[in-house]
């Protein structure tokens, strides 16, 4: 274990919706400039544990902590709202645009909460550069777009929003192999360039390929962790995730 | 975000507005018509239908009670300034006080009730509506129940008075011209005086003319249309797209969609109150609580829909085309049909009056199958 504070430390947290208890103390932790994967079947919480680190699902025990504060405990917490200009930004599930504004507007959007906006037209031009299609489209509607474009239109809103981390939910579902492989080079770039990220996918062998160190989730526990290299070629994750 | 600068109109919005402003002409051209009283009432339900707008065009929320709203904004109007009441603050400060209440009940129905979503709202504000309209019909020691609370006064212009005694200093005063030391500004102007010599007459800031009281009510709708403009590209009117298109994801944006919604609950609420107190001056009473029943939300839901809902400009369109058919159109073709002698008061058949509500199903039918986003797209042209 690293001496510095990671940058997120989700410590044993327990959340769920209703009765249903989704997360039964799960800790994951994220250090700068990492890309950290949570890989898991279908319903076995890692969504809940993205929503419980934005703030949009209350914990009902542990202790979430972003860059040394305390963000998130058992009945409280930063609200979300207050989260994204402290740095900690979500791709959320299913991409999610705003399907009647235009792609520079859903980019806009990104940039809601600064006030730099210097900066914001550096981070345009950024992403413009790494996603130079939705520069081709920027006045086009976001719902036009394709699956796969949608989803990089995501990441680039995600990016105005100046994060320090950057946690994206699955952001391979439904979208053409190519294109995949093109977004998740992008997540790669957008990483050695400094930005810290944690990645929730159930395209396990992808994300552990692009990850440095990787958790595996079942059923609301953490059942391994490792660094990735290792988990992709562990018996246990080959046999359940890796189908080998 | 890369703020716009502060604009009046688009193109759109100017020609709607001039389209408005050409009604007194047709008057003058026209002396038998007399189009500048009832064309009040279009304004009033564009102003109603833009706060509309502001709740179901940009935020997504379905609201079938903002008659409540209009009925609000219509009684305070009227209690603030009836002789019968003791605030009687003018119509100046009970037009802003009617606004703020409006805003105010809005904030109160949306507090609690917007964590409901879609159909449950509908129903929520459909029952607003109601007990809005019966509470004021059974509240008779305040609102007078469906005697309706009257007379109320009309609009007065500030500084009208100097602005007439500048209109006739410079030479367009109509007969305080000649009595007046300026000679050589008569005698310079005398070559216009022709054209000239009617419009001050009818365009006179201190008599009560049709046409002064209706442009006065067309500035209010350009002064709404101007700051529904201005909201819309606003970082709150940024909120309430958001909020529309995606609830989740305008949180992830670090948008607080209760907060949103409630701003919009209340904008819209404020707007419709403010058309409540024009309208209560218009009919120079509250008139009885029936008047802000379920059609007039209905109506208002039509204008919306009808001329492009989330645009400015549609809406106001919608007004026109909607509101000027059934107050305007309809009404007068009754009148001339009546004086020619055609048709007779007791054949319900034969008023067009009385067909209103046929053609109103009919457009909507017609819109919904050729052209369901509305007169006007909002979202067809894209901006740069």
């Amino acid at each position: 274990m690293s001496s510095v504070t990671p940058l997120l430390e989700i410590k044993g947290i327990v959340a769920g919706y209703g009765s249903v208890e989704v997360l039964h103390e799960v800790s994951v932790e994220v250090r700068e400039g990492e890309i950290v994967t949570l890989i898991g079947g279908n319903g076995a919480g890692k969504s809940t544990t993205l929503m419980c680190a934005s703030g949009i699902v209350p914990l009902r025990s542990g202790e979430i902590h972003f860059a040394g504060e305390r963000i998130a405990y058992a009945g409280g917490g930063i609200r979300a709202d207050l989260l994204v200009p402290r740095g900690l930004v979500q791709v959320p599930e299913g991409r999610r645009i705003f399907p009647r504004m235009t792609v520079l507007e859903n980019l806009m959007m990104g940039a809601y909460t600064r006030n730099d906006p210097a900066g914001v037209q550096k981070d345009l031009a950024h992403v413009y550069e790494l996603f130079d299609i939705l520069k081709k489209r920027s006045s086009q509607l976001g719902g036009t777009l394709s699956g796969g474009e949608q989803q990089m239109l995501a990441i680039g809103r995600a990016i105005l929003s100046k994060p320090r981390l950057l946690m994206m939910d699955e952001p391979s579902m439904g979208i053409a192999p190519l294109l995949v492989a093109r977004i998740f080079e992008a997540v790669k770039e957008l990483n050695r360039a400094g930005l810290t990220i944690l990645l929730v996918e159930q395209n396990a062998r992808a994300a552990l390929r692009l990850a440095h160190r990787g958790y595996v989730l079942e059923t609301g526990r953490i059942t391994l962790s490792d660094d990735a290299q290792k988990l992709l070629v562990d018996p246990r994750v080959l046999a359940s995730y890796l189908g080998e | 975000m890369a703020e716009r600068r502060f604009s009046f109109f688009t193109p759109g919005q100017y020609a709607v507005l001039a389209l408005l402003a050409a009604t007194p002409f047709i008057d003058l051209a026209f002396p038998s018509i007399q189009l500048s009283g009832p064309m009040r009432t279009v304004v009033v339900y564009a102003i109603l239908a833009l706060g509309l707008n502001v709740v179901v065009g940009w935020t997504g929320l379905l609201n079938l009670g903002i008659a409540a709203f209009m009925a609000i904004g219509a009684y305070a109007f009227g209690i603030l300034t009836a002789e019968i009441y003791p605030f009687q603050v003018g119509f100046w400060w009970a037009l802003l006080l009617s606004g703020a209440i409006g805003a105010f009940a809005g904030w109160l129905l949306g507090a609690p009730t917007l964590r409901l979503r879609g159909d449950y709202l509908a129903i929520v504000t459909l029952g607003f509506g109601e007990i809005v309209q019966d509470g004021l019909k059974n509240l008779q020691t305040i609102t007078k129940g469906t005697e309706g609370i009257n007379p109320l006064p009309k609009p007065t212009i500030p500084f009208g008075a100097h602005i007439d005694a500048a209109l006739s200093k410079v030479g367009v005063g109509s007969a305080a011209t000649t009595d007046s030391a300026g000679t050589t500004a008569t005698t310079a102007l005398s070559a216009t005086e022709s054209v000239a010599g009617a419009l001050p007459r009818w365009f006179d800031i201190s008599s009560e003319t049709p046409a002064r009281w209706f442009y006065l009510y067309l500035i209010l709708l350009a002064v709404v249309i101007c700051l529904c403009r201005n909201l819309e590209f606003s970082r709150l009117g940024r909120q309430w797209f958001a909020v529309r298109e995606d609830e989740l994801a305008a949180r992830c944006m670090a948008i607080e969609p209760d907060k949103a919604k409630l701003k919009a609950f209340a904008a819209g609420a404020a707007l419709a109150a403010v058309a409540g107190a024009l309208f209560a001056s218009h009919l120079a009473s509250t008139g009885e609580p029936a008047n802000y029943d379920f059609q007039v939300s209905i109506l208002a839901l039509c204008i919306v829909i009808v001329g492009g809902i989330g645009s400015i400009t549609g809406v106001v369109l919608g007004a026109i085309v909607m509101v000027g058919l059934s107050n305007v159109v309809l009404p007068a073709l009754t009148q001339a049909m009546q004086r020619a002698g055609i048709g007779s008061t007791e054949n319900v058949l034969s008023s067009p009056d009385n067909y209103k509500y046929l053609i109103f199903g009919l457009a909507l039918v017609l819109m919904m199958r050729f052209r369901p986003d509305g007169i006007v797209h909002t979202r067809k042209a894209v901006k740069k």
